[in-house]
């Protein structure tokens, strides 16, 4: 796994999960969309940070020491940015 | 609202899914507990006793895992419904019990707040400190306390850690309920606020993300081809252990009835007593007894790929099989479950968020070949081999229809998907994939335990109850001649000539027929039935008792003397129970879980007539090709 420094994603400083490479670290900024909720239940809130660990159909992640597999329409509604 | 002394206070145990919280149930109420199934309600909430230190009994509840009380999916919605005291038969919870992940707190205080926003009086246990502080996280419980408002008991339920300081903190009368300090206009943005500086301020955390053992495990068990690999090897490993360890276990239950068997024959007279005995009930209940093992190593296989961890993964991998039949990967242990037996993949399927989703499931799952299937299909497959031929091409014949089976489930599913349509609201794949960890061993064996006594529970009541029925209508009324004339004479030879043209185009007589009849309580009854309409005398050991049946079977012939079991028949016979659902209790779950007795009567129609037809496809098409 890859470990893309922060650098690297500074041109673009919002974007969703889907477009985050695999192995970035990023901050979740912001949820929109009619998955939101479920999201926030599963602990993607603001402010948290959020690690990418596979993309595919569905992709996974560690959020807080835990690793959730969530879909692609779910992923492009967490609008993520680099870690500051 | 708290408890008189006539009824003990209730206390609900409540938590995120994977934080531990039957654990903490099975170490407060030991043994001392039972799982509750109220019919007409869509409930499935463990109940159990407890005593506080001072000798006050307490009710205590495990309420499903949920991750809010939004409550989308349907498990959700019982916690949530318990917790308001709306499921009759359980009290309103005097206390709440919120079990937390403690190396999760950032997620699982979401739940544990707006459960104190409810009002009811709460103590927030802090499950696998152990785990939590081995990862680097620095936690305090007393700061928590002091910020929440409510007693914080650090725990490690797996080890009986902090279960005398969880009793303490549960001591009656219980605490008054605790001010909502953080209740705002936007009660989302205030709990958010607070679980960060919660976290900042109770459970430091390490900043450097750690690569787990879990995570350098999933790297390969997740991987496009090593994982699938994986999957594939492990799924044959546990088919092929439980067909091959059950042997020794069957050994000796088979040897265990012929010496019973003896014993009657050599210390009774000859008489209808003794045929009743020997016949009817050591004759019907032997032939379903005897796949005990099987049943015990399906259900042990399934509770250590849930317990290790390891089922989510597959629930990952097969999401994408499983988009092929309009299902989602959650569908999948609902599924796999069903080859144990389908009514505890019936109730897994509370799980799934979309409830066309779940139905389609539902409706499908019985065609996964159940266990209860196996004695059908040990009894049928060696009789379409010849006695030399080795075991591998039963194994395969006994593949083939394990596919069959569930190939069938996913077209008929994706058809099923595509005609209810959509979704209303919104449903996405979201999956929580645990830490692996070692199974807990004590919990798997209580599950197991559970099911091999409902088992056999089954096998002494609707078992036994219809062979004797059998045994009586095979034996009654009498007359003199032959052992076949006295069968064809007697009520069931009647009942044989009655259903013999429905199952003739099937390749089958009135004796198969009147057995598939009997199996709709049960489908293993086909075996005893079997054996009592063909009148195998018990031998010595139950193996030879069902290769007496063989034999029987083989030499049987019909009335204008050609053989009864060719090939063909036989096949179509198998055909015929992949596809029928001759399950009682299934249907009664189907119809509980879908809240109508109306998909459960569609099912039920649909899969026989299915059956039916299936068979007649394949019998008089084989016959239309040549085949004998």
């Amino acid at each position: 796994m890859s470990h893309t420094h922060a650098a690297d994603l500074q041109i673009d400083s919002a974007m969703t999960l889907n477009q985050v490479g695999v192995g970035c670290d990023v901050r979740i900024s912001q949820l929109s969309g009619p998955g939101c909720d479920r999201l926030r239940d599963l602990g993607f809130c603001e402010q948290l940070l959020v690690r990418k660990l596979s993309a595919g159909r569905n992709l996974i992640c560690s959020l807080c020491g835990t690793r959730l597999a969530i879909s692609r329409e779910l992923a492009e509604q967490v609008v993520v940015s680099p870690m500051a | 609202m708290q408890g008189s002394s006539e009824f003990p206070p209730t206390i609900a145990l409540i938590g995120n899914p994977n934080s531990g919280k039957t654990t903490v149930f099975n170490a407060l109420t030991g043994s001392n507990q039972k799982v509750g199934n109220y019919s007409g309600v869509t409930v499935e909430v463990k109940s159990g006793q407890m005593f506080t230190p001072h000798g006050k009994k307490l009710h205590v509840l495990d309420l499903p895992g949920c991750y809010s009380l939004r409550a989308p999916s349907l498990d959700e919605k019982v916690a949530v419904d318990a917790l308001k005291g709306e499921i009759p038969g359980y009290a309103k919870p005097d206390m709440v019990v919120c079990v937390v992940d403690a190396s999760n707190l950032e997620r699982h205080l979401q739940l544990a707040l707006q459960i104190i926003e409810l009002g009811i009086p709460t103590v927030l246990v802090l499950n696998m400190v152990d785990m939590a502080e081995k990862s680097g996280l620095r936690l305090d419980p007393a700061k928590l306390s002091e910020e929440l408002g409510v007693p914080v008991v650090p725990m490690q339920a797996n080890a009986g850690k902090g279960i005398i300081e969880l009793k303490q903190a549960l001591r009656f009368p219980f605490p008054p309920t605790p001010a909502v300090a953080w209740a705002a206009e936007n009660l989302e943005n205030s709990r958010r606020a607070l679980i960060t500086r919660l976290c900042e301020l109770a459970a430091r955390r390490p900043d450097a993300h750690q690569l787990t053992l879990s995570d350098q495990l999933d790297n390969w068990l997740l991987h496009p081809v090593y994982g699938w690999i994986a999957f594939l090897g492990i799924m044959f490993s546990v088919f092929w252990g439980i067909f091959s360890f059950a042997r020794i276990p069957m050994g000796w239950i088979e040897a265990g009835q012929g010496v019973i068997a003896n014993w009657v024959v050599a210390h009774m007279a000859d008489g209808d007593l003794r045929s009743l005995l020997v016949d009817g009930v050591l004759g019907g209940m032997g032939g379903v007894v005897v796949f005990l093992p099987q049943i015990v190593l399906l259900f042990l296989f399934i509770g250590l790929l849930e317990s290790s961890g390891y089922m989510a993964r597959a629930a990952f991998l097969m999401d994408g099989v499983m988009a092929k039949a309009g299902l989602s990967g959650k569908a999948f242990l609902p599924l796999f479950s069903s080859y144990a037996c389908a009514i505890p993949g019936v109730l897994a399927t509370r799980t799934i968020d979309s409830a066309k989703e779940r139905l389609v499931t539902i409706f499908v799952a019985p065609w996964m070949s159940c266990s209860a299937r196996l004695p059908v299909y040990f009894l049928i497959v060696p009789l379409l081999l010849h006695e030399n031929e080795g075991s591998w091409k039963q194994a395969m014949i006994l593949f083939a229809i394990y596919a069959l089976g569930t190939t069938s489930a996913f077209g008929v599913a994706r058809l099923l998907r595509a005609k209810l349509g959509p979704d209303t609201g919104a449903t996405h794949f979201l999956l929580e994939l645990p830490p692996y960890h070692a199974p807990q061993w004590s919990y798997i064996l209580r599950h197991v335990g559970e099911r091999a006594w409902s088992f056999v529970a089954q096998a002494g009541t609707i078992i036994l109850g219809l062979s004797i029925l059998l045994w009586a209508l095979g034996t009654y009324p009498k007359s003199g001649g032959t052992k076949d004339e006295m069968l064809a004479h007697s009520a069931v030879g009647r009942i044989g000539s009655v259903i013999e043209p429905a199952v003739k185009p099937l390749g089958f007589d009135g004796r198969v027929g009147t057995a598939i009849l009997t199996s709709f309580a049960a489908r293993e009854v086909f075996n005893s039935s079997m054996a009592v309409l063909f009148r195998v005398d018990e031998a010595e050991s139950d193996e030879k008792t069902r290769s007496l049946l063989r034999d029987r079977l083989a030499a049987a012939k019909r009335s204008d003397g050609t053989p009864l079991f060719t090939p063909l028949s036989l096949i179509s016979l198998l055909v015929f129970y992949i596809y029928a659902l001759q399950c009682l209790p299934t249907s009664a779950v189907v119809a509980r879980e879908t809240g109508s007795w109306k998909w459960a009567f569609r099912q039920f129609i649909f899969m026989s007539g299915f059956a039916y037809i299936a068979s007649l496809i394949v019998y008089q098409g084989g016959k239309l090709l040549g085949f004998s």
